[in-house]
């Protein structure tokens, strides 16, 4: 198996207006070293609360964001040091869906010229080759071919969705990057959409970078998962590793946290982990561990010194005190 | 023993461009005194409307009560003077919403707003409403609250400010307290904090809680009992045991199997195919059969009623023949 996406490093700063004319420009570390690596046919997930620089790590990796230090290697070679037309050159390999399907399509224009679009900025084949190939991944999506001239507003949240994965579909990608896709979407829909997501990745041989904030959804589509918090990953490891068997207290409190079927209140039912509070601000982060404020298991070095990434058994983790929730 | 809250048969229109169309056709639901009723649906099935109507809160016009009737303690609520209405609101039944940025007023102290409320239905100073507004903040779990109550709500995160939203909906101690997807705009983890405040006001209070939502892992932590509703009707109500393990109605099941349950991954997720027909277009028949693999001839006829034929009360055709 082939690594498709090696990332390492990587750190994005966005400014803050100055304190005062003359005074240093403060600067909002939103991902703070991050790496991951992503291999070919897989998918990723990247989990984490508002704030936490999950979306902000996968648009620096695809260089929709500027990144302040860090690699990031597609294939081996390095995308954050190609010119501006070699990186036009290569979106062709990397797509993106976007969460709300309500304003990421254009309203004044028919879908099948939304969906044909990023193949006429290519310059790939020729009209002809264009439309059939937009016909064809209607179909793959679950269109109908007479849905081809209608408007946007003629589609309904999961519909304009598959329309926004046919138009990342044209230009053949080998990475999609999906960023919250169903989280706009009713339940119903949702696995509608997940069950598409999970036949292109086979027929296709796909990868997916695929941002979530819902443990369940990532679950179901990704092989991999990291645990993002504060711009930070704080545990990454396989699917299986990560659920059955999470070392981090904030990963075990956001397992803790999602609701499901399992836990009745008629059962009597009362969550065993508590944990309080919101996330500290990224503007002026603490100096020791980012979650140490809400963790139970804080102690005073929590405080003081970062945790680094560490492997431990299942998954590698970014703790002190790491291992299964008591 | 009489329900502390009951609606009987409502049914809610609107005046729209595609001409009167009937939002809720005929809901007829109860809750009891420190029960949580959950009401589950995707969107445009009726749910908050069904609550802006108990909250008298339906714009008129374009929307009008048809008939039915909602009783809160035995009085009826419906053709109610506005201004009785208005006593009631806040006082005994009181709602919070999803979004609660937007529900805030921006330009006063959250302090001062839930003051407000208070002052509206209790007999109190202003400066005693703000300390009573100071101890509910405490009481939802606000770090210091003589600080918070002093600041704007643009200065509170998301799960603050439904903390506020609670701590004023519940400051006049309501026996019904109405959560219109009270979590949707927020994180996870805060999410499971709003659930938990949520269950301890009601242990406290004593209040009556409808928990309106499109979760079914929420009605399983939250609710008593779930009401089930699908294009402005309620299609299959009972506890909560039995409707998430015996599920009647193939739309319940379908709310259930489609969840990407945590210790389900692996198998395509059962999806509900389609989506929820506009209700302009609603025909003669049951609302789901579009989308229901177990449609036949009579299903698109005839409307099914809410009957016991199964494990408990469902509105569908095949339950009743024992198709399903």
């Amino acid at each position: 198996m082939s690594t498709l996406l090696d990332v390492r490093d990587l750190t994005v700063r966005f400014a803050l207006p100055r304190k005062g004319f003359f005074g240093p420009r403060p600067y909002l570390e939103a991902v703070r070293q991050v790496s991951f690596s992503l291999e070919k046919g897989r998918a990723l997930g990247i989990v984490g609360e508002s704030g936490s620089g999950k979306t902000t790590t996968a648009m620096a990796a695809i260089r929709l964001t500027e990144a302040a230090s860090g690699q990031v290697l597609f294939e081996g070679q390095d995308l954050l040091s190609l010119g501006d037309e070699e990186m036009r050159a290569q979106r062709r390999d990397v797509q993106l869906i976007f969460q709300d399907p309500y304003s990421s399509l254009n309203p004044r224009a028919r879908v099948a010229d939304i969906v044909r679009e990023p193949m006429d900025l290519m310059g790939l084949g020729t009209m002809e080759e264009r439309n059939a190939r937009v016909r064809e991944l209607f179909q793959l999506v679950g269109l109908r071919p007479d849905q081809l001239n209608l408007f946007p507003h003629q589609f309904s949240g999961g519909q304009r969705q598959r329309i926004s994965i046919a138009r990342a579909l044209t230009t053949n990608p080998k990475l999609l990057v999906c960023d919250e896709p169903v989280s706009a979407l009713d339940v119903a829909i949702q696995a509608q959409i997940l069950n598409l997501l999970a036949k292109l990745k086979t027929e296709l041989g796909l990868s997916y970078l695929f941002i979530s904030h819902d443990l369940g959804v990532v679950r179901h589509v990704c092989d991999d998962v990291a645990v993002m918090y504060l711009g930070k990953i704080v545990e990454q490891g396989s699917r299986a590793a990560l659920f059955d068997a999470p070392q981090h207290p904030y990963t075990q409190a956001l397992l803790a946290a999602a609701p499901s079927l399992a836990r009745r209140k008629s059962k009597g039912y009362v969550r065993p982990l508590k944990i309080s509070g919101d996330p500290p601000s990224p503007i002026n982060p603490p100096r020791g561990c980012a979650f140490a404020d809400r963790c139970p298991k804080a102690q005073d070095i929590c405080r003081q010194t970062q945790p680094m990434l560490e492997e431990t058994g299942g998954t590698r983790v970014a703790c002190h005190f790491p291992g299964p929730a008591a | 023993m009489t329900a502390l809250l009951e609606i009987e048969d409502l049914k809610v229109t609107f005046n729209t461009r595609y001409g009167q169309v009937t939002a809720l056709d005929g809901v007829s639901l109860h809750v009891n005194a420190g029960e949580t009723l959950g009401v589950v649906g995707e969107s445009g099935c009726g749910k908050s409307i069904t609550a802006l109507a108990t909250m008298g809160l339906i714009p008129m016009p374009p929307g009008r009560i048809a008939g039915g009737s909602i009783r809160l303690s035995g009085e009826e609520l419906v053709g109610a003077n506005p201004s009785r209405l208005r006593a009631l609101r806040g006082a005994d039944i009181a709602m919070i919403f999803q979004e609660p940025m937007t529900s805030l007023n921006p330009v006063f102290t959250v302090g001062d707003q839930i003051a407000e409320a208070i002052m509206l239905h209790q007999k109190v100073s202003p400066d005693q409403a703000f300390k009573d507004a100071v101890a509910l903040l405490d009481r939802v779990g606000i770090p210091s609250p003589d600080a918070r109550a002093r600041d704007y709500p643009h200065q509170l995160s998301g799960g603050m400010r439904q903390r506020v939203m609670i701590a004023m909906a519940v400051s006049c101690r309501p026996k019904v307290l109405i959560a219109d997807e009270p979590t949707t705009a927020l994180d996870v983890t805060v999410q499971a904090q709003i659930f938990d405040l949520l269950n301890e006001i009601q242990r406290d209070f004593g209040a009556a809680i409808i928990l309106i939502t499109h979760d079914m892992g929420a009605i399983s932590e939250m609710a008593d009992r779930v009401a089930v509703m699908y294009a402005g009707r309620v299609i299959e109500e009972a506890g909560a045991d039995d409707v998430l393990d015996h599920p009647q109605h193939p739309y319940s099941r379908g709310l259930i199997d489609c969840i990407p349950a945590l210790g389900r991954e692996d198998h395509a997720l059962k999806e509900i195919p389609g989506v929820v027909p506009p209700l302009h277009l609603l025909g003669d028949g049951c609302a789901f059969a579009d989308r229901c693999e177990h449609a036949n001839d009579r299903c698109r006829r005839e409307k099914p009623l809410l009957a016991a034929h199964g494990h408990h009360p469902a509105a569908c055709h095949g339950v009743e023949e024992g198709r399903i």
